[in-house]
């Protein structure tokens, strides 16, 4: 069966692309726009990899990954994506449970071998 | 003004409260510029943003393109494709130049410093740069700097600070003409690292030589100058020395080359 992935980020310009990119690479897509969209979209299915943009609308992408924990049912998975590489959003993703932190643009190379690599 | 006004104390008084307001006003003045400075800075910082995000998005969908996901491409729609990547390349480095001065201008920027080899970042930047100057038949080459001992300063930094200057060489000299990279030690007991980036090319006028390193400034800002940028990469540049306690500066004369010189302390402090 093929991987599910939650794309959690407000931008539909990006959401778009990656949902070819993702299909085209064999995986299902869902998406959310905001904090809101993404707690009922990641409680609602069991996602193998939520790819998760900090700043939402409503707040944090963090928050959808602490409020899906609470209920447990959090992705197997969850990389954080920033605009801006700085220590102390690293380590603030990377306590509230991702698994890593990617730096945007992303290359969709990049993007596709990390995304392999957490489902492996 | 005469005498007799100067020990009349009732004109004197008149004088101090004329002064006093003035200086009041200035005072205004510079609030209301500082304020306007910053809403400036914080307009520059909303934007890069904002255009980020749609430009990421089309360098997506090329480079998904590009790589066949889609069907395979003929050679001229691979062309075609790698022109958009190309062209988004370049605005994206644009935009992240103006976030890095927004950052700088805010002082949002930290140094985080590791002790590294400095002639192997020169020779990185070097080689990353080399296609560029192989188009117009440049050389780069580093001169000397075997023996420079570690530095201890922000590795990231210093390779974007090298960057700005080697990028600038290239764009200023003319085809054929030559780069050079000089690394040397000076100061009390040679604690400090002087980087020499020097280039055949135009040259900068004596007068200009300030005008350069402050953000937005161009030599030649007209809307048909022969090259584009943001013009804040000197002004980075200055701002990422001047945060390791070092100076820059630049020799250079109409028609005769630069060099541009900065130094940095070979040693900076421990946290």
């Amino acid at each position: 069966m093929a991987a599910r992935i939650l794309i959690v980020e407000d931008s539909p310009l990006v959401t778009d692309a990656f949902r070819i990119l993702f299909t085209e690479s064999g995986y299902e897509v869902d998406v959310a726009a905001t904090v809101a969209e993404g707690i009922e979209r990641g409680a609602a299915n069991t996602f193998d990899l939520m790819l998760l943009d900090l700043s939402l609308p409503d707040g944090s992408g963090l928050e959808v990954l602490e409020a899906l924990r609470e209920r447990g049912v959090p992705p197997r998975a969850t990389l954080a994506m920033t605009g801006y590489d700085d220590p102390i959003t690293r380590r603030a993703c990377l306590d509230a449970g991702c698994a890593e932190v990617l730096v945007k643009p992303l290359r969709i190379g990049d993007l596709l071998r990390h995304i392999e690599r957490h489902l492996a | 003004m005469s005498m007799s006004d100067q020990l009349d104390p009732a004109a004197l008084k008149k004088r101090l409260k004329a002064l006093e307001a003035q200086a009041k006003e200035a005072q205004g003045t510079i609030a209301e510029l500082k304020s306007r400075d910053a809403l400036k800075t914080q307009f520059l910082s909303n934007i890069s943003h904002d255009l980020r995000t749609p430009l990421a998005a089309i360098i997506t969908h090329a480079e998904i393109l590009r790589d066949g996901m889609l069907g395979e491409l003929n050679t001229k729609q691979r062309d075609s494709v790698r022109g958009i990547m190309n062209g988004g390349q370049q605005l994206l480095d644009m935009i992240d130049e103006i976030l890095t001065y927004v950052r700088g201008a805010s002082d949002q920027v930290k140094l985080a410093r590791t002790e590294f080899s400095i002639t192997e970042v020169v020779d990185q930047v070097r080689l990353l740069n080399q296609p560029l100057a192989a188009k117009k038949h440049l050389t780069i080459e580093r001169l000397n700097g075997d023996d420079v001992p570690p530095i201890y300063a922000d590795r990231d930094k210093l390779k974007h600070v090298l960057g700005n200057l080697i990028g600038n060489a290239i764009k200023f000299t003319p085809d054929g003409g030559r780069i050079w990279i000089s690394l040397s030690r000076r100061g009390k007991n040679g604690n400090e690292l002087l980087v020499e980036v020097g280039d055949t090319g135009r040259g900068i006028a004596r007068d200009n030589h300030e005008l350069v390193f402050r953000e937005f400034a161009q030599v030649d800002a007209s809307p048909s100058r022969s090259h584009h940028g943001t013009g804040l990469g000197l002004a980075i540049a200055r701002k990422l020395v001047e945060l390791h306690g070092g100076s820059i500066w630049v020799e250079s004369e109409l028609g005769k080359g630069s060099r541009f010189f900065f130094t940095v302390p070979l040693n900076g402090p421990r946290e």
